[in-house]
């Protein structure tokens, strides 16, 4: 583990563990990376503000339930602040009523169980993202980095939305064998 | 809408549904459904581990931005209040005084609700049970307080959002015996709730409080349909 990795489990244990200075100092070293994606999904500095105050209170309430399954602390900080602002959006959208459309699922990769962890995984997405096609990758990561939803990523790529669902589903299909190859 | 059969759907079915829920593709009612199955499916929480921890790679992506001054002073404030100032008269009256214990963080909420209702009695009677509501993966908070004397529950929901074309339902269980409906609730408002002499029985410290979500006008079948977006245990206050 990196040195300034093992400071901030080290600071986020001691968070759990109630210490306010260790709190102090984690905001410190982790806000501007917390602000960067709340500011990336919600687009707006007021709500990506509000939202940063909500994050580190949740991360007071819950650093205990960080433990390092495979996660690494600034992942599991990001994680927190990601799913926040994806909590707020997801309160505005639309609730679709056409629940699903029906998309040929070819079988998947079995468990995932022996899969590795923690080696080389930036360079496996990357190898993954890019076996997809370029307009595809781009739709998996606006959905993961931007928030977009299905309705969104539709208007952007310029597709009907039945369309981006079904690309968007047979990408994860692919990715997820090339994640578990 | 279909309710519950997606639990039996296929495993293939599932895993793609669990690669859109930790991408942020699910819209809420579909998000709510699969936290509550998550919260009871070992092998679908494996399955989201993979997810995330394979698209945490792309957490460096997230640029570093200054955060604005003063929110680390705001959290601090909201943690750990220095001075608590008790008041009592109007306080449940005060919608704005909720949604701030919601931003005070729900835990202090509801020792603060506890605290504030507690201070003009002398010692604990058992009369009043208090439960804050809440399931992970919901943003649903709620806290209830039963008046046994007035025979009412009162609830407020401190964060949440209403659903388009979809109700919360509140339920009492106690014990092993099935839910026992209390009715539809609000969420953007307070709302007393007059017991029936049967929901007084129910109620008693122990007594779990769940709010599951239900077609409009609430559960048609008196059994809960929805998935559990919020509960909590009554404790004497």
């Amino acid at each position: 583990m990196p040195q300034s990795t093992a400071e901030i489990a080290d600071l986020l244990a001691r968070t759990a563990l109630r210490d306010r200075a260790a709190f102090r100092e984690l905001y410190r070293r982790t806000s501007a990376k917390l602000f960067g994606v709340a500011l990336r999904i919600l687009k707006d500095r007021a709500e990506a503000e509000e939202a940063l105050q909500e994050v580190y209170v949740k991360i007071w309430q819950r650093a205990d339930r960080y433990a390092a399954g495979g996660y690494s602390p600034i992942s599991w900080l990001v994680a927190v602040a990601r799913n926040h602002a994806l909590d707020t959006l997801r309160a505005r959208r639309p609730v679709a009523d056409d629940i699903d459309v029906a998309i040929e699922i070819p079988d998947l990769a079995p468990d995932p169980e022996q899969a590795t962890i923690g080696r080389g995984e930036r360079a496996r997405i990357d190898r993954c993202l890019g076996e997809l096609e370029g307009d595809k990758a781009e739709a998996v990561r606006g959905a993961y980095l931007d928030g977009f939803s299905y309705d969104e990523l539709a208007v952007r790529h310029k597709v009907p939305l039945n369309t981006m669902r079904t690309w968007l589903r047979r990408s994860l299909i692919k990715l997820r064998e090339c994640l578990s190859a | 809408m279909s309710t519950g059969d997606e639990s039996s759907g296929s495993a293939d079915g599932d895993r793609l549904l669990v690669a859109e829920y930790a991408l942020g593709l699910l819209d809420a009612v579909e998000h709510e459904r699969l936290s509550q199955r998550l919260a009871i499916e070992p092998e679908l929480r494996r399955e989201l581990s993979l997810w995330r921890l394979r698209l945490s790679s792309l957490d460096d992506e997230f640029a570093e931005a200054p955060a604005p001054a003063g929110v680390l002073e705001r959290v601090e404030a909201r943690l750990f209040p220095s001075a608590a100032t008790p008041r009592r008269v109007g306080l449940w009256e005060s919608l704005a005084f909720w949604r701030g214990l919601a931003a005070a963080g729900f835990a202090v909420a509801v020792v603060a609700v506890g605290f504030n209702l507690f201070v003009p009695r002398p010692l604990p009677t058992g009369e009043e049970l208090v439960a804050a509501l809440e399931a992970e993966g919901s943003s649903l908070k709620l806290v209830a307080f039963y008046d046994q004397r007035a025979g009412t529950v009162r609830i407020a929901a401190l964060s949440g959002a209403a659903v388009p074309g979809k109700d919360y339902e509140l339920w009492a269980i106690r014990g092993a015996s099935p839910a026992v409906s209390m009715g539809v609730i609000p969420v953007d408002s307070k709302s007393d709730i007059r017991l029936t002499d049967a929901l007084k029985r129910d109620l008693a410290p122990g007594t779990v409080l769940a709010v599951t979500l239900e077609p409009k006008g609430g559960s048609p079948t008196g059994v809960a349909t929805g998935p559990i977006v919020a509960k909590g245990v009554a404790i004497p206050i």
